[in-house]
């Protein structure tokens, strides 16, 4: 008792540090979030954006704490994916003023009076407000087989030993975190995902065909010689241009044309 | 008597919607136009289980590599053919070869009727549109074929491809009929 009389004022904190927090006088910089909202309970209603207005005084820096702090203090209803918020999930993929990126990395534009929009990934199904359904992405992944084939076991009985440049092969592939940003990002995708593979998933193709550890690397390649999982690339790099962590699938995928060429 | 016990033979198959019967024969001279139709894409276009891995189109060579091989040789093999008689044109030293003419129009064809084919597959694919695919891609061969008969022509009886687009610009000698010249 002593002590809440004492220091006067709730002490709360939400998960980002709050920057600059004025007097109860202070008007607050107030910018307005542009969210897409769908309810799967409603499905007669029309998709809608719907307008929130976030002081970023008492805001974190990135847009995901915008959504949190939305979904905290005024629409427990907006639904999002989201669990590390540091880039390394891959959950909060989403459509930022246009450009398919994390919310967690993506920074809030401090100029309070342009809004900001958030959509969902664009052209996949939605499962509710900004959740995509991304089932299909997911199998996809499952098709190329993303994991280790091997006939003989390691001869020390440990470990699959592999040279420092055939390890250096993987970097900018293993670090995908399957966000889904770039295979939404691109157009061959949007007309034919159920076929296409996207970026996204033949990059991780590429990453086993190229392990050095891999004894498969045949029936991979074999596995992609058809009309629609490569060739539907056409070379428009909208996945590059978007990766939120700065990979390049474009470059994946075209080094895969160049293996099926040459095998 | 206004009802009639009715006959129903072995041929003529019949099912209940409610109270009414309706009798369907089994041969019938309406046509039936649903592989006109466009086949919907699955729900969330997911097709079988949601666990199960996606499956792949067949394994076909031509259709993948050799496919795309194709494009890239024809692509580049059209440099140097465009630019041989375009230096003629542009240096006024036109001196005509009609094989590298002939060369030029078939793999310009061969070119043109592969990227048509990767521009069918991408916007009217067989999963959704099925026959219309098909259609599409046989009016494509169609096309190709008119296509090979013109170089035939342009080459037998007239100047070939170089000589019906400097047509366009100068006046030949030859008697080409171009857009009303002649």
């Amino acid at each position: 008792m002593v002590f809440r009389s004492g220091f006067g004022r709730v002490l709360s904190r939400g998960l980002a540090t709050e920057v600059g927090v004025g007097g109860s006088g202070s008007v607050g910089r107030f910018k307005t979030f542009k969210i897409y909202r769908w309810n799967p309970d409603k499905p007669a209603e029309k998709p809608r954006l719907q307008s929130y207005d976030v002081n970023l005084d008492e805001c974190g820096p990135m847009v995901l704490d915008a959504l949190i702090k939305i979904k905290n203090e005024q629409d427990s209803t907006l639904t999002f994916r989201r669990s590390c918020r540091e880039g390394i999930c891959g959950s909060c993929a989403m459509n930022i003023n246009g450009r398919n990126t994390l919310a967690c990395l993506c920074k809030i534009d401090q100029d309070e009076r342009k809004n900001l929009k958030v959509y969902p990934l664009p052209h996949m199904y939605v499962v509710k407000d900004l959740v995509p359904d991304l089932t299909n992405f997911y199998k996809q992944y499952k098709s190329v087989q993303p994991y280790l084939q091997r006939t003989a076991k390691p001869a020390d009985g440990k470990e699959n030993l592999q040279s420092i440049d055939d390890r250096k092969k993987l970097d900018g592939l293993y670090e995908c975190i399957l966000c889904a940003c770039c295979s939404t990002a691109c157009p061959s995708y949007w007309w034919n995902n159920e076929q296409y593979l996207g970026p996204a998933v033949l990059m991780q193709a590429y990453r086993w065909i190229i392990d050095s550890r891999d004894e498969a690397t045949a029936k991979r390649k074999d596995m992609l010689q058809n009309s629609m999982s490569v060739y539907r690339c056409h070379t428009i790099m909208n996945c590059t241009k978007t990766c939120p962590k700065g990979l390049n699938p474009g470059r994946a995928i075209a080094e895969i044309k160049k293996a099926l060429a040459t095998s | 008597m206004l009802f009639r016990p009715v006959v129903i033979s072995p041929s003529v198959g019949f099912r209940a919607i409610g109270s009414a019967t309706i009798l369907r024969r089994s041969l019938s001279l309406k046509p039936n136009l649903n592989k006109f139709k466009i086949v919907p894409p699955p729900p969330g276009g997911v097709e079988g289980d949601v666990n199960e891995a996606f499956k792949h189109p067949e394994t076909n060579y031509l259709e993948g590599s050799y496919h795309w091989y194709y494009e890239r040789i024809s692509a580049g093999c059209l440099i140097p053919l465009v630019a041989v008689p375009l230096y003629g044109a542009l240096s006024g030293t036109a001196i005509q070869y009609p094989i590298l003419d002939a060369l030029l129009c078939s793999t310009l064809l061969i070119h043109v009727q592969l990227g048509l084919t990767s521009c069918i597959i991408d916007y009217i694919p067989k999963r959704k549109f099925g026959i219309w695919h098909n259609l599409a891609m046989y009016s494509l061969y169609a096309g190709t074929a008119v296509g090979l008969y013109g170089i035939y022509e342009l080459e037998t009886n007239n100047s070939g491809i170089t000589g019906l687009l400097t047509g366009l610009w100068i006046d030949g000698e030859t008697n080409l009929y171009i857009f009303g010249k002649r």
